[in-house]
């Protein structure tokens, strides 16, 4: 075999090798389509912000036990390549100061893991027993060597059972990789996107007591600030 | 030169002999040192005494401890269902990443029923409950559907309604002749049940001409 060749063929099984697995959403044919949207400078990005029963059909990890879910679709115009940052998106408490930035995967995933109960925790089983029968002789009395006669004998005794405890589900560290790597496949893709982009983010929000608050989506663009609406 | 190599030789029978000595020795000598032991005095009386105590000790290593308590008898019983038990080729269960198909039949592949279980165990599992497992549910497939997990066959829907798969990320293809192929990527976790329901739609006529231009 030629050494181009040889060195052709092993040039794709690198590539191949480290090719990353295709990332984000399919985005939806315009930003319209999304019940928040906006343009600005030929960008159209739509959002859309996933109830929590959306995000349990939406993913096999809880990520309604840490997060918000904001679906985020990005249409860059024709031949203008997007840079994108996962730092250009705050999450704010409509009318309030509480804001916060979109969480990473790996942090996601260390939440989202379950811790198992401690080894020292046991549960111990107790069970008694008691028991009365009749028995008709005679019969040979095995303790004493001698022939007796029958009648009724009790027994009594006690069953003790330890047992450690269940491992949760979810528990694992495969888990926590698989969670790691649901919820990375499924983000926003950073980088330069030349073609519509879509991917969720993930905004670690403390809970608020007040359930008719609303959420707004700021997008720096180019040092602009566009505020979308969540409803 | 001569001289040094004959004396190295000796050297070494010498020592193999001394050696052995030694080993008929300590393996003959355990019914006789009681009477070394009496018939001797002073420091001969001290390596007697050490010599029975290591007798003593070899004849503890040799001794059977017959513990009762510890005899169990046990049976067991297993069942292995799903691809395994088909035996025609090319509906033979390959490990994820391997892809048969591509490369042509090959020997070189792992064949459960050729290898130990033991040379690969991970492979030998199938898809039956583990603790450690995650369980997917397959739904609205066709009986006769294929199911493929990572590109590699893995059996027909109608044996493969449940699988309980370690946790990971895998790529479920089930495709059907005549219809169009479901392709999802799903995502495993332990102890946690995932229903996909892979309703397979019938192909348009483009999708068949493809078909066929590809057979």
């Amino acid at each position: 075999m030629k050494p181009r060749r040889c060195l052709a063929i092993s040039l794709m099984c690198v590539v191949s090798l480290f090719a990353e697995a295709p990332r984000g959403t399919v985005p939806r044919s315009a930003a319209d389509r999304y019940p928040s949207h906006a343009e600005q400078n030929g960008i159209a990005i739509g959002v859309t912000l996933l109830t929590p029963d959306q995000a349990r059909h939406a993913f096999a990890s809880d990520v309604n036990r840490c997060c918000l879910v904001v679906e985020v679709a990005l249409y860059p115009p024709k031949d203008v390549p997007l840079d994108i940052s996962l730092n250009d998106f705050v999450l704010r408490v409509t009318g309030t100061d509480v804001a916060t930035k979109p969480s990473g995967a790996k942090v996601l995933a260390a939440k989202l893991q379950k811790k198992n109960a401690s080894p020292h925790d046991r549960d111990v089983t107790v069970s008694p027993t008691v028991g009365v029968g009749y028995e008709s002789g005679p019969v040979f009395d095995p303790a004493t060597g001698q022939r007796r006669g029958g009648g009724v004998y009790t027994s009594a005794g006690v069953g003790v059972g330890i047992g450690g405890p269940q491992p949760q589900p979810g528990s694992s560290d495969r888990d926590r990789n698989t969670m790691e790597l649901e919820l990375s496949e499924k983000g926003l893709p950073e980088g330069i996107a030349p073609a519509p982009v879509a991917g969720y983010l993930y905004f670690s929000l403390p809970a608020t007591k007040d359930k008719k608050a609303t959420h707004q989506l700021e997008y720096t663009l180019n040092g602009n600030k566009v505020v979308l609406a969540l409803p | 030169m001569k001289c040094l190599r004959i004396f190295v030789l000796c050297l070494g029978i010498f020592l193999m002999g001394s050696a052995r000595g030694q080993t008929t020795s300590s393996g003959t000598g355990q019914s006789q040192t009681p009477q070394t032991n009496s018939a001797t005095s002073g420091q001969d009386t001290k390596a007697a005494t050490d010599t029975s105590a290591d007798a003593l000790q070899d004849e503890h290593h040799h001794k059977f401890h017959v513990r009762l308590g510890t005899i169990s008898v046990g049976a067991g019983y297993s069942h292995f269902s799903g691809p395994f038990f088909n035996p025609f080729w090319p509906y033979r269960f390959y490990p994820y990443g391997f892809y048969p198909y591509s490369f042509g039949y090959s020997p070189f592949f792992y064949d459960p029923f050729f290898y130990s279980p033991f040379y690969a165990p991970g492979y030998f599992r199938g898809f039956s409950y583990d603790e450690g497992r995650g369980q997917v549910k397959l739904t609205d497939a066709p009986k006769t559907a294929e199911v493929y997990l990572d590109g590699a066959y893995a059996g027909t829907a109608n044996k493969l309604k449940t699988m309980w798969l370690d946790p990971g990320a895998y790529d479920l293809s089930v495709s059907a002749p005549g219809a169009t192929p479901f392709h999802q990527r799903i995502y495993v976790l332990s102890g946690k049940s995932l229903k996909i329901a892979a309703k397979l739609s019938p192909q348009t006529t483009q999708e068949k001409q493809k078909t066929e231009e590809k057979q």
